[in-house]
């Protein structure tokens, strides 16, 4: 290798592309030079001089100035460094200045001692440049790496920082998804015989009692619909092709759907929406670690209008067509709509940009989706002509008798307004006759876990009068806790006279009838029993005691029997009642559960060691924390200490408004996505 | 032949779209339990392939909790011919996945659970069609008509989020401590109770629609996802340190409520809650 010393600086070989000039690190310049040599082969090596400088200050920064718009391997500019430049030393005439990481490095016309001199030191310098060099590599790289896992949801949410390989793989896992699923096989799609692709199809949208539609996502147009519409919404598929589907929902739905067809961008990113307007709030990029994209994904609830026209006499003139006039006779549907947006750019669809001069080449997007009908929906109460007077009326008592709910129907049966029966106890309106066995009945229901049937009573109504009920009382018990929430108690209106004795459809109680009397005296023989005219519900002083004594006794009852289980009947709600298998884990070990099968009575919280429950507090299950839904973090992971922290990891997922909740720690993904 | 090729992909294709868009997959079983066919995507879902459950016991992959709700559903004496989706034949069901909430893959002796609602069908007496769905809760993410609630195990709520307000009329405080139960309207009870069950016995539940109580009178059709959120205790408990089970935190149960309707009947009072 030859070292250039003192050699005239045309001599040195260099790129015709570049001009040497002032040539920082990583950067060439492609001024054209007039020097001709070509790049020699030992341009790389160490020691080469890789550059000239140019005779004037003019040229020099000109050259300089265009030399930083290119890039150069760094590796190569980093061979700069000769011996034959003294990098400290400015000279007198011309100087270049080499920028390195702020480095400054002037080259110079050197004597030799100074070449021999300061070649440690130049060596030393070029090392440093050098690692400085790949400092500035690394910076770089992290730095996209940072950019990638913020735009990558999975990565975005969680707190911690994730080390490179698993943002890469993130990444990786996600494009995959927003591309569509990869098909790892190369054998082609299985598919037993007896089920064609069509069948599997029309299984697919019958079974979920659907129906296919695509929606453009500018300006909601029904781009298609399948024909299984019509079992559902009553139109064909034609009456809605080509259709606004906002004119097929119901008005107050527009801004929600409007909404989730607005965000057509399928990329990720950040999307807030104002707690007030229900309206998304444009927000700059800046990703944080709250918040989640679905993507493309989209689902949601919306009510839709089915063609089927109220039977109202007058409109038999009218023909029976979907016009909009009849729109508000409409009956709504909630659908559960589920799919996806998909974007085509305009050139693939083959769009003629004339066609369209406002569109700024943007994509086509639709929302691809499935809608069915949303199940358990109580069909909407009609405004039919015939009122037929309710027979039955539902209500909730708290534990001491005290109205605490009335279904509407109570008004028409009792006349009492709402207002009027709640907070007040029903003792309050039974007949003097029936306090008795009520109370016996209502010391039951609190015991027992069973449905209570009553014998029929007579309950006063407004105007002072009575009717006859019969009532099937049950205490609900909340799942958990196995605690009496309330009574609920159906009420049905028995007409005519009723015989005193059994009439055989409902189990009588043996009750001895009791008066009032006998259940309100604490032994004082004072008689409590006034109507009090004109006060709403005829308040009976004393009725409400009645039934608050029933319930503290039962209350206490059950607080001694509390720590023996007590033989209560089979509850409806007790759907723990059967013993929990012995659960084997995935991994094939036996999990005992060491929880009583049976469980205690209501008074006591048995809490979750007794229950057959996944998140029994139990050693055994310590092997094996997958056992039960182990949405938090697998074992060994560093998970939050603190339930705010987890709290607030879930409401930050589920887009928690800004006033929500201060500074979080944020832990790691526990929602499956 | 490449034509019919071609068109035997696109109709492939249609396939995977209607799957797609449903956001789940399909698991066609006999009565006896065996699963003759399982559509691609569910490795999308829950790691295991095609391939490798195709002709295996769906016993063998289901929680056995959940055995008895799927021989229930599988049971021949069934009627046969379409059953709608979220009425009786609907029920949650917990498979192996070895892909982790957190989207890594695991071992299949060390999958996780992971929870699926099923749509039952039954194309033929000898078949039922398993239609499932992974229950997420991403995608209420964008969803308006929603508000978000933390409840203790009893469903009291211990936290509810500011756009509750805007629905119910109630503010957040108001409802801490209040249980779901005494929102509810009585005839929805069971719905409501079923979904606690299933929350406490499987982690994760949608409840079915209900009518929540507004304040002042009147309701509002609502449908709830939930799930319970628990951390899990220390795989290895040091003999010299207390029990565990004493140290972790209680689980409770995150919410998220759509809204499915205006307010109907703002002026019937139906519950003393109601009345301020």
């Amino acid at each position: 290798m030859s070292v250039p010393t003192s050699e005239p600086y045309n001599r040195l070989p260099h790129y015709p592309q570049m001009c040497t000039h002032v040539l920082p690190f990583h950067t060439y310049c492609a001024c054209h030079c007039i020097c001709e040599k070509k790049p020699s082969s030992d341009i790389r090596k160490p020691g080469h001089f890789l550059h000239h400088p140019s005779r004037s200050g003019s040229l020099l920064e000109r050259n300089r100035v265009r030399c930083f718009e290119d890039n150069w391997p760094y590796e190569y500019l980093c061979s700069i460094g000769t011996p034959g430049m003294d990098y400290t030393r400015k000279r007198k005439s011309s100087t270049t200045d080499y920028q390195i990481d702020g480095f400054s490095f002037e080259d110079s016309m050197d004597t030799d001692n100074d070449r021999l001199g300061d070649h440690q030191g130049r060596i030393k310098n070029a090392r440093e440049a050098h690692s400085q060099i790949e400092k500035r590599r690394r910076d770089k790289m992290n730095s996209f790496i940072d950019e990638l896992a913020a735009l990558v949801p999975t990565c975005n949410a969680m707190s911690r920082k994730l080390d490179k390989l698993t943002v890469l793989r993130m990444a990786v896992q996600h494009m995959k998804t927003l591309r569509g699923a990869a098909n790892p096989y190369t054998e082609a799609n299985y598919k037993p015989a007896f089920l064609s692709d069509d069948e599997l199809k029309h299984l697919i949208l019958r079974a979920s009692d659907g129906f296919l539609f695509v929606v453009g996502c500018d300006r909601g147009k029904i781009l298609f619909v399948s024909e299984s519409v019509y079992k559902i919404l009553n139109y064909s598929q034609n009456d809605l092709i080509g259709q606004s589907l906002f004119d097929y929902l119901h008005p107050k739905d527009i801004a929600k759907v409007k909404e989730q067809l607005s965000s057509s961008d399928t990329a990720p990113r950040e999307r807030l929406i104002d707690s007030k307007t229900g309206l998304p709030v444009k927000t700059d990029i800046t990703p944080g670690p709250s918040r989640l994209c679905s993507g493309a994904r989209r689902s949601f609830f919306c009510r839709m209008k089915c063609n089927r026209p109220l039977i109202k006499m007058e409109d038999k003139d009218f023909p029976s067509t979907c016009s909009k006039k009849k729109a508000d006779r409409k009956s709504f549907c909630t659908i559960h709509s589920t799919g996806y947006l998909k974007s085509w750019p305009p050139t693939k669809m083959g769009l003629d940009d004339d066609n369209e001069p406002d569109n700024e080449g943007c994509n086509l997007s639709c929302l691809v989706a499935i809608g069915r009908l949303h199940p358990h929906i109580v069909p909407q109460p009609m405004n039919n002509e015939i009122r037929v007077k309710p027979t039955e009326y539902v209500s909730r008592h708290a534990i001491d008798g005290k109205f605490v709910f009335v279904d509407q129907r109570a008004t028409a049966i009792l006349a009492y307004l709402p207002q009027e029966l709640l907070g007040t106890s029903f003792y309050e309106y039974f007949h003097q006759d029936d306090i008795g066995h009520l109370a016996e009945c209502h010391r039951q229901v609190l015991q027992m876990r069973e449905k209570i049937n009553t014998n029929c009573y007579k309950f006063k109504i407004k105007d002072g009068s009575f009717i006859t009920l019969r009532s099937r009382w049950f205490s609900f018990m909340n799942p958990w806790t196995k605690e009496v929430e309330y009574i609920v108690s159906t009420n049905t209106v028995v007409c005519g006279s009723v015989p005193e004795g059994s009439d055989g459809i409902y189990p009588q109680l043996a009750a001895s009838p009791q008066s009032m009397d006998s259940v309100l005296t604490d032994g004082t023989g004072k008689r409590a029993l006034q109507t009090v005219p004109g006060i709403p519900g005829g308040t009976r002083a004393g009725a409400g005691k009645i039934g608050r004594m029933i319930a503290e006794e039962v209350m206490e009852i059950q607080r001694i029997r509390g720590s023996s289980p007590s033989s209560c009947g089979s509850s409806p709600h007790n759907f723990t009642s059967t013993p929990p298998p012995d659960m084997s884990s995935p991994g094939g070990k036996k999990i005992q559960n060491s929880g009583t099968p049976e469980h205690p009575s209501a008074g006591m919280i048995p809490g979750p060691d007794s229950i057959g429950y996944p998140y029994s507090n139990n050693s055994n299950l310590s092997d094996n924390a997958h056992i039960g839904i182990d949405i938090m973090d697998e074992p060994g992971s560093s998970s939050p200490s603190n339930d705010e922290a987890a709290m607030a990891v879930i409401m930050s997922l589920l887009e928690a408004d800004a006033g929500l909740g201060g500074p979080v720690d944020f832990s790691d993904l526990p929602w499956p996505l | 032949m490449g034509e019919r090729r071609e068109e035997g992909e696109r109709e492939i294709g249609e396939t995977d779209l209607y799957l797609r868009i449903l956001g789940g997959f399909v698991v066609l079983v006999t009565t006896e339990g065996d699963m003759i066919y399982l559509s691609d995507n569910i490795r999308e879902y829950m790691g295991l392939t095609q391939v490798e459950l195709m002709g295996h016991s769906i016993y063998d992959f289901t929680h056995p909790c959940d055995h008895k709700d799927i021989r229930d559903n599988l049971d021949i004496t069934g009627v046969p011919g379409r059953s709608r989706c979220g009425g009786q034949r609907d029920f949650l069901m917990r498979m192996k996945s070895t892909v982790t909430h957190r989207g890594r893959t695991v071992n299949l002796r060390s999958a996780v659970w992971r929870v699926l609602q099923v749509c039952v069908s039954r194309p033929s007496l000898s078949c039922v069609l398993f239609t499932c769905q992974p229950l997420s809760l991403s995608h209420t993410l964008l969803h308006t008509h929603t508000f978000t609630s933390q409840h203790s195990m009893d469903m009291r709520f211990t936290y509810c989020d500011q756009r509750v307000t805007g629905f119910l009329s109630y503010h957040p405080e108001e409802l801490l401590g209040v249980s779901v139960y005494e929102l509810c309207h009585t005839l929805d009870l069971h719905t409501l109770t079923k979904s606690h069950q299933n929350l406490c016995s499987k982690g994760q539940s949608v409840s079915g629609v209900y009518r929540v109580l507004v304040r002042g009178g009147g309701y509002m059709w609502a449908e709830t996802h939930s799930a319970v959120i628990a951390k899990p205790r220390p795989t290895q408990p040091h003999p010299s340190k207390p029990h565990p089970s004493k140290l972790s935190p209680p689980p409770f149960i995150a919410c998220v409520t759509y809204i499915l309707s205006g307010v109907k009947e703002p002026t019937q009072l139906l519950s003393l809650g109601q009345m301020n």
